[in-house]
């Protein structure tokens, strides 16, 4: 090789180097907010969440003796078919609420994902399916699935009808326990489940029993649900930097989040599109969209919300069924529930603040990890069923994925509910 | 510095206080395609956002400007760009009179442009309209 030709290629090597350099470790300002940029960071931040709406379906739902009452019996294993299992064993607040694995994981393999307990007090729609539509009633429903607690709702109100101190504290919110002793008129197993015995049981019930047992069945996910209303996310690095650049505090900004976190923030909210569907200080919009998540490794699809919509007009202790406690059944959301092929394999928008101790991702945890779910998103497949919302290419780079996920993980932030409800009573 | 804060604040007010739909404006109204009726809305929620449910008053008129009562209305919607419809199904649930009708059940779930379809029947007469609304 000659002399020349060897610094050529030096040359060529130095400024390769540098570029690389450059783009790898280079100072990146990022760019400057527009007027109407911060007028949606505000929109996401949580000093704009408004105050807890009251639940009219449930009398007991802002009572603290109530609230005491169910997180007793959220971490009670007794409430189980092999007393083993417990609402906290798949909603672990040490991780959000959530369980870290694909699927819930009771006396059997749940269906799906375990969604985070925290801010659903604030959802019309409970489940990635939406088929509960408040959390008392979204309560009851694991404890009868046969992959969760297992058990069945003669089981349950007789437990909470013998153990005294759970009668004592039961009676005092709702009064008197119907008398369960009578096994001739409540057997020991009962409801209308696909178990052939405990729905034959339910069945030959009275419809007087059957309705005593459903109001004080009810009336146990309406205490889980006091306790749940108080389950709400905590203030993030993000919501600080957001109050920092609208208090013109430009230093104080640049120290809370990282050039990369600002760089994806801007993504976030302009070319990745997430503000589409993850709005309001919950980053959620509560509604159902099928966005293209590839189905669960050989399963078929997910119908979602077009399956959720049918359960929850059907279900008993829905806002406008009897056990609801609003004497005027002012249920504007089930009243004006939509239907239709949009909903088709359309799921229910996760809150994005405390992803970092949720993973895996998606309905059925299909998305190990963040990176995974936004590569996901970039490319925009198809959707297995349904039509895809999301089904335009994002175009983002590697280093601009990586940037979103590091906004993300900036959303991460301790509870605002206080620690004595975060353990077991 | 201070006009940045300045500007911050008008901002911000202007989101507290004022609706954000920028064509949520009472006096303005919108004639049916064949030209029979004239149409505005009052949205109870104000200012108007995302993520929650409440109820519109829509008013219609005759083309020469006399409320139009004993109408049927109703509504659909949608985002054209995200081929999406309105995440519920408003309905018409009272009529109040002097034109103005209740329309129950109304929601936004995403900020952007979206377009409403309102449809009057009144008298074997029935006709349609757009309207344009960004949130």
């Amino acid at each position: 090789m000659t002399p020349g030709r060897r610094k050529t290629i030096l040359a060529f090597a130095v400024v390769a180097l540098t570029a690389s350099a450059w783009w790898q470790f280079g100072p990146r300002t990022p760019a400057e907010w527009t007027d109407p940029d911060l007028i949606v960071l505000h929109s996401l931040s949580l000093e704009r969440l408004p105050a807890l709406p009251p639940d009219p379906t449930n009398t007991v739902a802002d009572n603290p003796r109530a609230a005491n009452f169910g997180h007793q019996l959220f971490f009670d294993t007794r409430l189980s078919a092999n007393r083993a299992v417990s609402c906290a064993t798949c909603h672990q607040p040490e991780r959000r609420f959530s369980d870290g694995i694909p699927k819930g994981r009771g006396i059997g393999l749940s269906g799906r994902n375990t969604r985070s307990v925290v801010g659903t007090a604030y959802s019309p729609w409970l489940y990635w399916d939406g088929r509960k539509d408040s959390q008392w009633a979204q309560a009851l429903s694991p404890l009868e699935d046969p992959a969760e607690h297992g058990g069945n709702r003669m089981q349950y109100v007789r437990f909470i009808s013998t153990d005294p101190e759970y009668r004592a504290q039961y009676e005092e919110l709702f009064g008197p326990l119907p008398d369960f002793s009578d096994t001739s008129r409540f057997p020991d197993a009962a409801a209308p489940l696909e178990e052939p015995t405990i729905n034959t049981a339910w069945l030959e019930m009275t419809d007087e029993d059957r309705h005593s047992v459903n109001r004080t069945y009810a009336n146990i996910g309406k205490a889980i649900a006091a306790y749940e209303r108080l389950i709400m996310p905590g203030p993030s690095r993000f919501d600080a930097y957001v109050t920092a650049l609208l208090s013109d505090d430009e230093k104080a900004s640049q120290a809370i989040l990282t050039d990369e976190e600002i760089l994806g923030l801007q993504l976030f909210i302009d070319e990745a599109r997430c503000t589409e569907c993850h709005n309001g200080p919950l980053f959620t919009n509560n509604e159902f969209h099928n966005t293209g998540i590839l189905s669960f490794p050989g399963e078929l699809p997910d119908r979602g919300r077009i399956d959720g919509l049918k359960k929850v007009l059907a279900d008993p202790f829905n806002c406008l069924g009897e056990f609801s406690d609003d004497p005027d059944k002012n249920c504007a959301e089930l009243t004006y529930v939509r239907s239709g092929v949009e909903l088709i394999g359309a799921t229910r928008t996760p809150s994005l603040r405390n992803l970092g101790g949720t993973a895996p991702y998606s309905h059925k945890g299909q998305n190990e990890t963040l990176a995974d779910l936004l590569d996901l998103y970039n490319r925009a497949p198809l959707a297995m069923i349904g039509h895809s919302e999301a089904e335009v290419e994002l175009g983002l780079s590697r280093r601009e994925l990586k940037q979103l996920e590091a906004f993300l993980n900036a959303l991460d932030a301790p509870l605002a509910t206080s620690e004595e409800w975060l353990r077991a009573p | 510095m201070l006009n940045r804060t300045v500007t911050i604040a008008v901002m911000l007010f202007a989101l507290l206080n004022a609706p954000m739909a920028q064509e949520d404006d009472v006096n303005e109204s919108w004639l049916t395609r064949s030209g029979y009726y004239r149409v505005s809305y009052l949205s109870r929620l104000d200012p108007l956002t995302i993520n929650r449910i409440h109820d519109w008053v829509i008013h219609i008129e005759s083309a020469d400007g006399a409320p139009v009562d004993g109408a049927i209305v109703s509504v659909t919607g949608g985002m054209p760009k995200h081929n999406h419809g309105l995440p519920t199904d408003p309905r018409m649930t009272q009529s109040l009179g002097n034109g103005d009708y209740v329309l129950e059940g109304m929601r936004f779930h995403m900020n952007g442009y979206w377009e409403l379809t309102v449809t009057v029947d009144a008298g074997g007469r029935r006709d349609t309209v757009i309207i344009p609304l960004t949130i």
